[in-house]
């Protein structure tokens, strides 16, 4: 008789990860932070604490003494069908990880686990399993031709051939939110900042694949980062710009790991370098914004990476502008949703996960909900709209803008696009 | 040898009874610390890859896994020296204290004690085992007296932290709907482990408020069989059983820290 193999493997996931599913003390921080726990009724399984169980469970089921003595027991494909639905229903956003009292990094064993489901069979989640094949197929998620990536650029925009400095536009602000990238590039022109960007030779940053378990598929998250990462140092450029967060995080942090050596370029976030900019005294002001603001601050360039302070030094310092906090920031903030494939995925979640944030908004009576992720933007604003079609109190005057826009409008840019 | 009664010759707990027990635990402990090694070293040893086909869990690959994430930079931009996390996060429990002040006191009572009187038992050990090839210049009595007062003093302070700990998971309903058999066996055996050294000392001292009313020939009777009870449950629960309960947290939790630079 054949031996019975253990029902699930440990592809994806390192020795390390193993065992910190060991060394979460059930205190059940991550359950009282975790915001789709929340935004979903609380439903037992998307809660952090939950999910460490149950693959604890599954390894012991797996590999455990019972295992080592009597043979894997098995586990059901349905058990494993209704893990994946949970391990999927998180935005990635690393509030658990910022609570967790043992030190866990729940963010990489969520996105370990994804990725060992998924070689399975089993996952990703709805929509998500488009992202290797559009990125495969059109370098980006959004279907377009490498040529409509240049379609934002207006005519006044300069952008050279060469240059010591980068900006990597990334497909949402390209193809999306175009305003972001005009936004950008009318102010670096304006600072008289020479830059070049990759045009065509842009694709995208890998971050959706990563974050949703497929970095595997075709290869996909490596020779994206290797296509960008070569195209880059074409260009000789020695400082890359990022506005959008979620390309930052994966530049910063999921390119080296998938090319395994460090960037030959150094990765800015547009918000750290302006603010370099203002502290030179490199930055004339021309308009006065006259708005009470406050910033959300995205995971992906806070808890994932630790930029908390420029975003915040750049607002404070723009003319009118009167700052104010909302009750959960910094590393406590509220995610807005959108992370880790969840928009896509299950956009009803993301709704309400960003409704809860909006309300956050709301309760400083700011004028401008601001961020610095198109992400962040888009959910922040469905849920700026969903809450104004309930009539919440203020939601109809809420705006919701990022932060280089911001800036271009203080700058006496005019800001086009979508 | 006297280990663990301090009473009369026909009173004590044999030193053999007492090797057997500590041996078997001993046993138990490493055995299930072997699986839960290779457990974890049934994992990967980087970022995204697979195991090599055919290849068995491995000791050895967890502690070279674990040793690479403890030295390598974090692209995370945190991270803290290793002895700003070793006093401040493991020994301290910074991370606790940072989420709850509560919740911090009781852990940290239950540690404190819990290792003291761990240290102590250890130390009593060596001082018996050493009298008998070396005279020390006080005898394995005397080194007992010592270790009365603090023995009670950690010993009480495991127990307040033990007494919340209780009184947490039975009165605060989220913590009580939370809680599973893992969490209930833990701190049920620290408790009846704590509460059965309290009782051990109280029959043998006369201690009034933990001899349960036992004195004079009767109190003789049941100091062995007490202290017997007391040291074998503590050997079973508190180093055999680590490895197949909550208790794996005693050890995984600060090597999680470690590996994680101290948290995020």
């Amino acid at each position: 008789m054949a031996k019975k193999q253990p029902s699930i493997d440990t592809k994806n996931l390192t020795a390390v990860q193993l065992m910190e599913l060991d060394s979460c003390t059930r205190c059940g921080e991550c359950v009282k932070w975790c915001p789709t726990y929340a935004a979903s009724g609380q439903k037992p399984g998307l809660a952090p604490r939950d999910k460490i169980l149950r693959w604890r469970e599954f390894m012991n089921k797996s590999y455990g003494v019972k295992a080592k003595l009597f043979g894997p027991t098995e586990i059901s494909g349905a058990e494993l069908e209704e893990f994946k639905d949970d391990v999927h229903g998180c935005t990635t956003c690393g509030i658990c990880a910022t609570v967790c009292e043992s030190g866990i990094n729940t963010v990489e064993i969520w996105e370990s686990i994804r990725a060992n489901l998924v070689k399975k069979g089993i996952g990703p989640y709805g929509k998500q399993s488009m992202f290797p094949k559009l990125v495969n197929q059109y370098n980006n998620p959004y279907l377009a031709a490498p040529e409509d990536r240049l379609k934002w650029i207006p005519d006044d925009v300069k952008i050279a051939e060469k240059a010591n400095i980068l900006y990597f536009g990334g497909c949402t602000a390209e193809l999306r939110q175009t305003k972001l990238a005009v936004a950008t590039a009318r102010v670096l022109n304006k600072l008289g900042i020479e830059f070049t960007m990759l045009g065509e030779e842009e694709w995208c940053c890998g971050s959706a694949m990563i974050r949703t378990g497929q970095p595997h598929i075709e290869d996909i998250a490596r020779r994206v980062a290797e296509h960008n990462v070569d195209a880059i140092k074409a260009t000789g450029a020695t400082k890359v710009l990022y506005a959008c967060a979620g390309c930052f995080r994966a530049s910063k942090v999921d390119w080296p790991r998938q090319l395994g050596e460090e960037l030959p370029f150094e990765v800015i976030h547009i918000t750290e370098f302006l603010a370099d900019l203002i502290k030179k005294g490199q930055i004339k002001w021309v308009k006065s914004l006259d708005k009470a603001i406050t910033y959300h601050d995205p995971c992906h360039l806070g808890r994932h990476v630790g930029v908390y302070d420029a975003p915040r030094y750049v607002l404070g310092n723009i003319p009118g502008v009167k700052f104010v906090e909302m009750d959960r920031v910094k590393e406590f903030q509220r995610c807005c949703g959108a992370g880790g494939g969840v928009k896509a995925g299950i956009p009803d979640l993301a709704l309400g996960v960003a409704e809860t944030r909006v309300e956050d908004a709301l309760a400083t009576h700011a004028d401008i909900l601001s961020s610095a992720c198109p992400f962040c933007k888009r959910n922040l604003q469905d849920g700026t709209d969903s809450l104004n079609k309930k009539n919440t109190a203020g939601a109809d005057k809420l705006e919701v803008e990022d932060i280089i826009v911001l800036v271009a409008e203080a700058l006496g840019l005019e800001v086009i696009g979508d | 040898m006297a280990y663990f009664s301090g009473l009369s010759d026909a009173l004590r707990i044999t030193f053999v009874q007492m090797m057997i027990v500590s041996f078997i635990a001993m046993v138990i402990f490493v055995y299930g610390m072997i699986i839960n090694l290779q457990k974890w070293g049934a994992g990967v040893t980087g970022y995204a890859l697979e195991p090599e086909v055919g290849s068995k869990g491995s000791a050895i690959r967890f502690l070279k896994t674990w040793w690479k994430q403890v030295t390598e930079e974090s692209h995370h931009g945190h991270g803290k020296p290793i002895l700003e996390i070793l006093v401040l996060d493991i020994l301290f429990q910074r991370r606790i204290l940072k989420r709850s002040p509560v919740r911090w006191f009781m852990h940290f009572t239950i540690f404190a004690g819990w290792m003291t009187l761990f240290a102590m038992s250890g130390m009593m050990f060596a001082v018996e085992m050493t009298e008998r090839f070396i005279e020390l210049p006080f005898t394995a009595a005397q080194f007992r007296e010592v270790l009365q007062i603090p023995n009670d003093i950690f010993g009480y302070i495991l127990l307040v932290g033990v007494l919340i700990a209780i009184a947490r998971r039975l009165f605060i309903k989220e913590v009580r709907e939370a809680s599973i058999m893992y969490d209930w066996i833990l701190i049920g055996v620290v408790f009846i482990v704590t509460v059965s050294g309290f009782v051990a000392d109280g029959i043998r001292t006369g201690d009034i408020v933990w001899n349960i009313g036992m004195s004079g020939d009767t109190a003789m009777a049941y100091a062995p069989p007490a202290a017997l009870f007391h040291s074998v449950i503590s050997l079973l629960f508190c180093i055999a059983f680590i490895p197949y309960s909550k208790y794996i947290h005693i050890i995984a939790t600060p090597l999680a820290i470690l590996a994680n630079k101290g948290g995020e």
